[in-house]
């Protein structure tokens, strides 16, 4: 890295916060997707603001590409450092400036962990609503760049449904504010927040977050149902939605995905799939709505049926959902976790087309998905100790991305390009559209230096290598529960 | 007459200057010395499939067309579009206008998925995706909710719609004061009930909280004493009233007559401020007093208050240099968004 440029970051951090030696950088080498690995030229702690803002003006002047970094749980290699780059890791800014109840908005900074929203507002009948797996972690900065979805998608919608107001520095050191303190967010003008939530940091830093929190629901009912056949529980969705019900969840794991489960305890029913639907509200609706649940599902063929009857059983039937992913680290030395998107209506189809394309590759495939609003999760296993064999799990993930952008859905239902997906994007937009990204990219970050790499296809490739689990997750001191 | 996208690309590449126009329902935003762009006949429902809670439609598509095929589905736009009766769908999404009923899950850029759009460039090409749920690439869709038509022209829009419930019931809340109705609403707005609709109303004489509850007809009856017992018990209104649930008092325009006609966006905080500085004007206040639309004589003398207090509006109805009221709105990201997508400034 540059002398001069490091001299300058040593203007701006004390050398306890500006770190530069291989052992220092080496837990920032990648995040959760495990597979690529990139040692940055230094990283930096801001603690303020001011901080972030000189940061990143300096690297506009010095043309110095950075990352802006909060937990690293990046599924799609959304925070993989750049080879002789800057990361910026923003877990010190971790203040909850703002809790205002009668408004019903949280003033939060952007390293602020997504779990730490909810539990500051709960003694006000208060949460943040958007709950990615990993909120326990994650902070709300990388939820933003990233759109992060979770389990609840469905009725509430992703990141960008809940932010109001940012203040962000773009890449170029320009400061901009839009939004508001208004449930109406930015309300007149363009929508800013919809443009910057999901930019993937392509755009700039966010400072600053006004979010919308929502009340705590009085009631939920959670429904556990067991099948002996995935198409089964998928039509079981199909009539849970042509009901009119809507649930706040829909879930469903595939026999691989229950066996992983169940390294964690999750002690679910033996089964080819499960099914878990979530209602939620007003507890006479929800009863009553819970009634009609019960009676579509006891005629969908379930062989079981669970209804959480407590708080804590209610927490049981989510645990293993939430953990699947990680669990399925105890199945197999390596894996990699998928995120397309297919029309509600043709999921049958698609886990058919996994299910040919798996026996066709010899690979092992575990289905997660948010059934509701047709967001997959396979969970593609091999051991990376075997020649060749990421590589064959990657062109399996290819080929059902492929088939999810034919099918008429996305690459990505919440975890973003990143790297990983950069290169299927042209399967998704036409040249026309990724030209018009491009452009905009360029008017914002002239000189292409947020988060270099990632979205876009071709750019610098970055080493694909395989060695297992983050290190942090290996020391413990992450997890992808 | 327009009834293609390749001749929205003609027309863009065949003009310096253009406006777009929808059904022209409100005409504060098209007092522009400019050929207009009128997209009235790009019209109809391309594809609904109830069964996936998505509905792609031509931008110039009238609302109550959409509106009536989504309830002979028992679904609904969840955003509660302004003007149903004579708006255009593109209309509703470039002004982001919402009713009374956008309280319970959101305005519209949270039910729109994807667009086809022709920018300024006369280039046309489709933005976001027609799935419910989707990450990849910068999201354009949502940026152009407000837009007024300034960054490129929507020719075709894709919404996520819900079920819709087939029961309500209406309730009113008097106040001796607006401040006391104001603080209701705070304590309605963080409540676990599940409100479709919370209006502000104030009048000579105090001020109205109004509330709408929708669900099962066998649970309503339990749910409205429910909440009503709420409300009296934590607000103490001078008054309440269970009253009959028609549409027009959810027309959260209707009773607004005057020259002007303008939506404000501002928070709860900024309500008492902004009602004592246009008493006088006829007004009603969305979503727990989260938005105002205001009715008077002088656009100008809104625009003035609006600026003194930090405060924006969108002028719908009445005369002025600009639809954009209050404190100005440029941006650095928005004008790095128009020099890429307008470089030309043709739509205006």
């Amino acid at each position: 890295m540059n002398r001069s440029f490091v001299d300058a970051l040593g203007g701006i951090y004390p050398g306890n916060r500006l770190l530069t030696r291989d052992v220092e950088l080496l837990p920032y080498e990648s995040d959760a997707l495990t597979a690529f690995q990139t040692k940055p030229g230094a990283v930096v702690l801001p603690e303020n603001d001011a901080e972030i803002i000189a940061t990143v003006r300096l690297c506009h002047e010095h043309s110095v590409p950075f990352v802006a970094r909060g937990s690293g749980t990046s599924l799609s290699g959304g925070s993989l450092p750049i080879a002789d780059g800057l990361t910026i890791a923003l877990n010190r800014l971790n203040r909850i400036k703002v809790i205002d109840p009668q408004q019903r908005i949280a003033i939060v900074e952007p390293g602020v962990v997504n779990l730490h929203i909810s539990q500051a507002a709960q003694p006000y009948g208060l949460y943040y609503a958007p709950d990615p797996s990993s909120q326990s972690i994650c902070t709300i900065g990388g939820n933003i760049a990233f759109n992060s979805g979770g389990a609840h998608c469905l009725k509430y919608g992703m990141t960008s449904n809940h932010v109001l107001g940012m203040k962000v520095v773009l890449a170029d050191g320009s400061l901009t504010e839009f939004g508001s303190e208004s449930l109406d967010g930015c309300g007149i003008g363009p929508d800013l927040i919809g443009l910057f939530v999901g930019s993937e940091g392509l755009f700039g830093i966010a400072l600053e977050l006004t979010l919308r929190l929502l009340p705590l629901p009085e009631l939920y009912r959670t429904v556990l149902a067991a099948f002996d056949d995935l198409g089964q529980a998928g039509d079981a969705v199909s009539q849970v939605v042509a009901s009119g019900l809507l649930p706040g969840a829909i879930e469903i794991m595939d026999r691989l995905a229950i066996r992983a489960a169940e390294t964690v305890g999750a002690n679910y029913p033996d089964a080819e799939a499960l099914l878990i639907v979530e209602l939620e509200g007003e507890a006479p609706q929800v009863e009553a709505e819970f009634a009609q649940l019960r009676e579509l599902i006891e005629r969908s063929g379930a062989f079981e049926i669970r209804s959480a009857q407590s708080e804590d059983e209610r927490a049981r039937i989510w645990k293993g959902r939430k953990s699947a992913f990680s669990a399925v680290g105890r199945l197999s030395p390596d894996y990699i976790v998928q995120d397309g998107v297919v029309p509600r209506s043709r999921l049958g189809e698609a886990l058919q087309q996994i299910d040919a394309m798996k026996r066709r590759y010899g690979l092992e495939v575990a289905n997660v998905f948010h059934a509701g609003d047709g967001n997959l999760h396979p969970l593609i296993l091999f051991d990376g100790r075997e020649d060749g064999a990421l590589h064959k799990a990657e062109a399996l993930a290819g080929e059902i991305l492929a088939m999810c952008v034919k099918l008429g859905g996305s690459i990505t239902g919440e975890h973003g390009v990143g790297v990983e997906k950069r290169d299927y994007m042209p399967a998704m937009f036409s040249e026309a559209e990724l030209d018009v990204m491009l452009a905009l990219r360029k008017a914002i970050d002239p000189r292409e230096i947020a988060n270099r790499g990632k979205m876009f296809p071709g750019g610098e490739a970055p080493a694909l290598t395989m060695q297992g689990m983050h290190p942090l997750e290996r020391q413990g001191v992450i997890s992808r529960e | 007459m327009i009834t293609s996208d390749e001749q929205v690309r003609a027309f863009v590449g065949a003009h310096d200057r253009l406006h777009v126009r929808g059904m022209g329902s409100k005409p504060a935003l098209h007092q522009v010395d400019a050929p207009i762009l009128d997209m009235s006949a790009l019209r109809g429902i391309v594809e609904y499939q109830p069964q996936e809670f998505t509905l792609t439609v031509r931008a110039g598509t009238p609302l109550r067309e959409v509106v009536a095929a989504l309830a002979e589905q028992g679904q609904y736009l969840p955003f509660d579009p302004l003007l149903p009766e004579s708006a255009s769908i593109g209309g509703t999404v470039a002004s982001n206008l919402s009713g009374s009923r956008r309280h319970r899950f959101g305005g519209v850029r949270d039910f729109v998925l994807g667009a086809a759009i022709v920018d300024g460039t006369a280039q046309g090409y489709t933005v976001g995706g027609k799935v419910v749920k989707n990450a990849a690439g910068f999201d354009l869709t949502k940026f152009l909710v407000g837009s007024l038509g300034n960054y490129a022209i929507l020719t075709e829009l894709t919404f996520k719609v819900f079920p819709d419930v087939p029961r309500f019931r209406s309730l009113r809340f008097t106040y001796a004061t607006l401040a006391e109705a104001l603080e209701a609403s705070y304590d309605i707005n963080r409540s676990r009930f599940e409100l479709d609709a919370l209006d502000i109303l104030p009048g000579a004489d105090g001020a109205v909280l109004q509330a709408r509850l929708g669900g099962f007809s066998e649970t309503l009856p339990a749910r409205v004493q429910r909440f009503s017992d709420f409300v009296t018990t934590t607000t103490a209104p001078q008054h309440v009233e269970v009253i009959k649930d028609e549409l027009s008092i959810w027309d959260c325009v209707g009773d607004l007559d005057g020259a002007c006609l303008a939506k404000v966006t501002l928070a709860p905080r900024q309500l008492l401020a902004l009602d004592a500085a246009i008493d006088g004007a006829k007004r009603r206040y969305t979503l727990a007093g989260n938005i105002g639309f205001v009715a008077c004589e002088d656009a100008s003398w809104l625009g003035d208050v609006l600026a003194r207090l930090g405060l924006r509006g969108l002028l719908l109805r009445g005369q002025a240099r600009s639809p954009l009221l209050g404190a100005p709105l440029e941006n650095v990201l928005a004008a790095r968004v128009k020099a890429t997508l307008d470089p030309l400034g043709k739509l205006v």
